[in-house]
């Protein structure tokens, strides 16, 4: 078995391995879902490793022979890749360490393993068969974690999140199909192999495949006006569920975006940029707008995720150096920032059963490290210069500010970017405020809230060492990534 | 380029601070945090020492070699041809600010050791305020815009967490949050100042940049967006520094325990705004619109503030909008082309400023509060005697009584503002008699006389102890000698104005900065006429409103409640941001209430009868059959998929 096979196939076997082990009681499936956490973690830190020592130059690959209807089992790793995996596998150890002390059964580990193999599926895949097979199969997971295990209204954001994002999946898969069908026309071979896919002329159809592949990413990013999936299906999600569905399964359609989408379509890309941009932009603004109105934390946090998508989008679109990698960093820093603010609302949720930012109050007092760790967390999201979430969100907006693509390039999109960075102080302070700083009102909770344990404050550490890490020195990170990005740099 | 020696007490500037917050947070927290205050004092000495000797280094004083610096350290982000380094620079006007704020800042902090004393958040006071030291250093040796905002941002986060520090009161969270606030609304600017940098220059380091300038200036020509870049710094630095429009965030911020407002105002926050400027100094002066800009904003706010602040009563708010007076002044002596004076004043302006916050720092812990009004105290002159000299002192300081430390900078820029003529001659006047009325009329209602209005006598003040003076008196002997300093604030400035060498092949030798690095000789006008008539007049005005017609200023409030509400609202000013920014947030809550969650979400929501579907569907299916459906579902697509391909 080659080393990316055995990248995804290692979590699927713990998730099979947790289901064996349930027989044996809750606790050896918890045991074996770490175990396998761990090594799947130490599999995706050592598929980097050689990419790190050449810059991220180079691509291991996996090729086969097609198997039928040129289906053919195709995978492939560079830097972005194996950024995506490893914040998979890293996001995953955190949600599995955790979850630790909540009382589940082997399906809610097997669950978590199967999406994290599903995921990294998605990011190996270069046939786009395979791909799609992966891309519907972090559904069926994700489905169950919410489905299952959220709070009470769970049953609904399920099969919200799932019609949605199946819904959006239906135009990618038929925009495939039209892809793979209309290339046979031309050269009259069937294949799905990304790479023989592309640079061909389209035709008439070419417009709509685009449009297709669009409507199935942008569901998932998600781009406003498709977005309102979103905050139901966070919101209801078990934290863990939120942490993976926020860190990365809205970067599945960036990905998307970034690997078949633009590169597929170079023209359209320019072409449609100002109008995609346009949306970028409300993304940033309106997102930001919306979490200011919220009153639940879980909700507001969700919101701020369409905001954070919408600068990473400018930045992808802008087909400057500095925009297109730093919208590839801003994927990764919004994974560990928000994946860490909705492991800290779980921390409350569990403790008191409420997540409104007035059923709170006073905590910096009684809970003083959550306190800290969310304030960390939460600066790193406005992007507080120093942590991770500035490097993004300023090289982004830079990016978009200088685009070479026409109609791009007016001081417009930087300017709503701006603004929605303004806002971000706006709705993120207030709730803090609410939560931590202002006194208990009639009927809160915070009496229940108890301070983080060991455990949780070293899950807490990896994640904001790691915002300030990046926020420090990015330097080697945006070196491990540009090379995979540099296609969409004009 | 890249990881070239940085002079061991440059580096110290960094690791102390760094090595002291961190020791504080992991070991003296949890051991003892009582003593969390100790290893910060050590480091603000280190910093201290290190400033004065590469204030000396610049120089060229002692023997020191090496002058001026620039250099990078650290390749902070790049991509393609975009890239970001970072670096220190140590040159004139940033080792001038540098040796003040550290020593004031230090002073500042032995004082906050003994206030603070007893506080059941010492440790996160001192850890959070040493934050806010280390901010201010990074800003003012940053080689680049920037590394220059990411420590302009860093001393917003560090002032937001002390001004809320007593979070329990609702109007500590409040300010916390307007000056925030008001901050992002600058830093809108500042962000889009540096895209535009970024674009038009390619990099954001000073010395290229104005290398860059030099040579687009003698080839004929500016950058198309050097206004655009111009006036956004200009909006940025109006936040920071506290200037209309956006000023308002500054009085409020006094919410934060004392020594914070003291650091705040005299070394740590507001100057950086102002010293934006002087970096910026040779790009805004190179549009000819925009040094006239920048004067006039100063000197409306210079005098707008100092109008309010003479109607006020509590005795931090009447400091804070001095302060805004204050910065209003640096920034039409900016606006005047006079760097070096700007730059000077900011010096003698953080000692009398942080001797009078501390002043009244002691007079509300003399009736244990964290702030006075003036109708709680009242003829404490012999009560208090230390704050009192201290006070006066730096009164007269603020005032530009000669000798004190005011009298050389204030009245000089006063002077060149006469000399320059048209409206800002007639605003010279109104802002020398301004300040000394209302720092006078502070001063009698504080520790002289006795009027029936004040129950100040009712209480038994003293003098709560040597931590609380000593260090506030040293300040008070800086403020009167620091005009003495004149000679060698103009030679830093001199020394770090001519440039430093750059990169770039093209540019050789020195640049000559646009502004003046030379600090104006006062003229018989400025010394006998003007300035010393009018803070005379002041000073009289002051005596006989508050001494010889002593009800005078509780008898207007109460016969014209219109005029102290129309000062109260700074004239409407600070209602007109309160509707505005209440409508910002009902806009919000429109968007994310009505908006998307009824209208749009609910649209999708009932045309698809998903609720309702969704739970005749889940009604039918349990858990284990629910999987089914699904796998049934794949199993759906695959087989269409299989169909389509055939």
């Amino acid at each position: 078995m080659s080393e990316l096979t055995f990248l995804w196939v290692l979590p699927l076997a713990g998730a099979a391995a947790c289901l064996a082990a349930g027989a044996f009681g809750r606790r050896a499936a918890k045991v074996c879902a770490l175990v396998f956490a761990a090594a799947f973690f130490v599999a995706a830190l050592a598929a980097l490793m050689p990419f790190i020592a050449t810059h991220g130059v180079g691509l291991d690959a996996v090729g086969g022979a097609p198997l039928a209807f040129g289906v053919s089992y195709l995978l492939a790793a560079d830097g972005l890749s194996l950024a995506l995996i490893l914040l998979t596998a890293f996001l995953n150890l955190i949600c599995v360490i955790s979850a630790w002390e909540s009382d589940v059964s082997a399906a809610y580990w097997a669950n978590f393993l199967a999406l994290a193999s599903a995921l990294t599926g998605v990011f190996l895949a270069r046939d786009l068969f395979l791909f799609y097979v992966f891309w519907e199969a972090t559904l069926i997971p994700m489905f169950f974690i919410i489905g299952l295990w959220g709070s009470a209204n769970r049953r609904h954001a399920a099969v919200k999140f799932f019609l949605f994002t199946f819904a959006g999946s239906v135009f990618m898969l038929l925009a495939l199909i039209a892809l793979v069908v209309a290339k046979h026309g031309q050269t009259g071979v069937w294949t799905w192999d990304l790479a023989s896919l592309r640079g061909a002329p389209l035709g008439a159809a070419g417009p709509w495949i685009f449009l297709g592949l669009l409507l199935g990413f942008g569901v998932k990013i998600p781009v406003v006006p498709f977005h309102t999936w979103l905050p139901d299906a966070h919101t209801e999600a078990p934290a863990a569920g939120s942490v993976m569905l926020a860190g990365v399964m809205l970067k599945m359609g960036l990905y998307g975006l970034i690997r078949i989408a633009l590169p597929l379509f170079p023209v359209y890309a320019q072409t449609w940029a100002p109008a995609l941009a346009g949306l970028a932009a409300l993304n940033a603004v309106y997102g930001a707008l919306c979490a200011m109105a919220q009153t639940d934390l879980k909700r507001l946090v969700a919101y701020s995720s369409i905001a954070h998508l919408g600068f990473c989008l400018l930045g992808i679109l802008s087909g400057a150096a500095q925009g297109v990698v730093g919208g590839g960093l801003q994927m990764i820093n919004h994974g560990i920032t928000t994946g860490a603010l909705f492991l800290m609302v779980g921390f409350l949720y569990e403790r008191a059963h409420k997540r409104g930012l007035a059923d709170f109050g006073e905590l910096a007092n009684t809970a003083p490290w959550l306190s800290f760790f969310f304030g960390f967390s939460i600066f790193a999201s406005i992007g507080l210069p120093g942590l991770n979430g500035f490097v993004g969100e300023f090289m982004c907006l830079s990016g978009i500010s200088r685009s070479p693509i026409p109609m791009l390039d007016v001081p417009f999109f930087a300017v709503a970017g701006v603004v929605g960075v303004t806002l971000a102080a706006a709705y993120a302070l207030p709730a803090y405020q609410a939560v931590f700083w202002a006194p208990k009102r009639e009927g809160s909770v915070s009496g229940l809230v108890f301070d983080l344990n060991f455990r949780e404050k070293a899950v807490l550490w990896a994640l904001c060492g790691l915002m300030l890490w990046i926020g420090l020195a990015p330097a080697g990170w945006l070196a491990l990534l540009e090379p995979s990005l540099r296609g969409l740099i004009q | 380029m890249i990881g070239i020696a940085i002079p061991l007490p440059a580096q110290l500037l960094f690791w102390a601070p760094i090595a002291a917050i961190l020791f504080g947070f992991f070991v003296m927290r949890p051991l003892k945090p009582e003593w969390t205050h100790w290893p910060i004092l050590l480091s603000c000495a280190v910093v201290t020492v290190s400033s004065f000797w590469l204030a000396a280094r610049v120089l060229g004083l002692y023997g020191i070699p090496g002058g001026s610096f620039d250099k990078d350290v650290l390749h902070w982000a790049s991509a393609g041809k975009w890239s970001v380094d970072f670096g220190l620079r140590v040159d004139g006007p940033g080792a001038a600010v540098l040796a003040m704020v550290s020593l004031v800042g230090s002073l500042i902090h032995v004082y906050a050791a003994a206030y603070m004393k007893g506080d059941a958040g010492f440790s996160r006071f001192f850890l959070v305020f040493h934050l806010f030291f280390l901010a201010m250093i990074g800003l003012l040796t940053a080689n680049n815009y920037v590394q220059l905002y990411l420590f302009w941002e860093l001393v917003g986060v560090a002032s937001y967490l002390l001004i809320g520090f007593w979070f329990h009161k609702e109007s500590a969270r409040k300010a916390a949050l307007k000056a925030f606030m008001v901050n992002r609304v600058g830093d809108f600017g500042f962000m889009l100042a540096l895209f535009f940098i970024l674009n038009t220059f390619n990099i954001s380091h000073f010395n290229v940049i104005y290398a860059k300038l030099a040579l687009a200036q003698q080839q004929g020509g500016i950058p198309a967006l050097l206004p655009v870049i111009g006036a956004l710094l200009i909006w940025a630095a109006c936040a920071k520094s506290a200037q209309f429009p956006l000023y308002f965030w500054l009085p409020d911020a006094m919410e934060g325990p004392t020594p914070t407002s003291a650091l705040m105002h005299a070394a740590t926050m507001v100057t950086a705004g102002v010293f934006l400027l002087v970096r910026s100094w040779p790009l805004i002066s190179a549009v000819p619109a925009l040094p006239p800009v920048v004067a006039g904003i100063g000197a409306f706010t210079a005098i707008f503030a100092a109008v309010i602040a003479a109607t006020k009563k509590d005795l931090k708010r009447i400091l804070a909008y001095s302060t805004v007076s204050h910065l209003g002044i640096m920034m039409l002596a900016l606006g005047l082309g006079q760097v070096a004076l700007a730059v000077f004043h900011l010096v003698v302006h953080g000692f009398f400023k942080a001797v009078l916050f501390l002043c009244a720092g002691n007079v509300g812990h003399a009736i244990h509060q964290p702030t006075a009004n003036v109708d709680e105290v009242g003829g404490w002159r012999k009560a208090l005697p230390w704050t009192y000299i201290s006070f006066l002192i730096a009164a007269l300081a603020l005032a530009g009584v000669y000798p004190f430390g005011g009298f050389f900078s204030k009245d000089a820029i006063l002077d060149a503002a006469w000399e320059h003529g048209g409206l800002i001659k007639y605003a010279s006047l109104l802002i020398s008699l301004g300040s000394a009325f209302y720092i006078f009329r502070m001063l009698f209602l504080t520790f002289h006389g006795d009027r029936p209005e004040q129950k100040g006598l009712k209480a038994h003040p003293h003098e709560a102890g040597a931590a609380f003076v000593v260090p506030v008196f040293l300040l008070a002997l800086g403020a009167a000698l620091v005009g003495l300093a004149a000679p060698l604030v103009q030679e830093l400035v001199i020394a770090g104005w001519r440039g430093l060498p750059t990169s770039l092949a093209n540019v050789s030798g020195v640049l000559n900065l646009a502004g003046s690095p030379l600090i104006p000789a006062l003229t018989w006008k400025s010394q006998f006429g003007l300035s010393g008539a009018m803070a005379a007049l002041g000073v009289g005005l002051a005596y006989y409103l508050t001494m010889v017609d002593a009800g005078w200023d509780w008898r207007w409030r109460r016969s014209h409640p219109a005029l102290e509400a129309l000062f109260d609202s700074d004239f409407y000013w600070k209602t007109f941001v309160g509707w505005l920014s209440g409508r910002v947030v009902a806009f919000a809550r429109f968007c994310g209430r009505v908006l998307d969650k009824r209208w749009w979400d609910g649209a999708i929501e009932g045309s698809a009868h998903v609720s309702g579907s969704v739970s005749e569907i889940l009604a039918g299916y349990s858990a284990g059959r629910l999987n089914d459906y699904l796998w049934w579902m794949a199993a759906g697509a695959a087989l269409l998929l299989s169909g389509v391909l055939r």
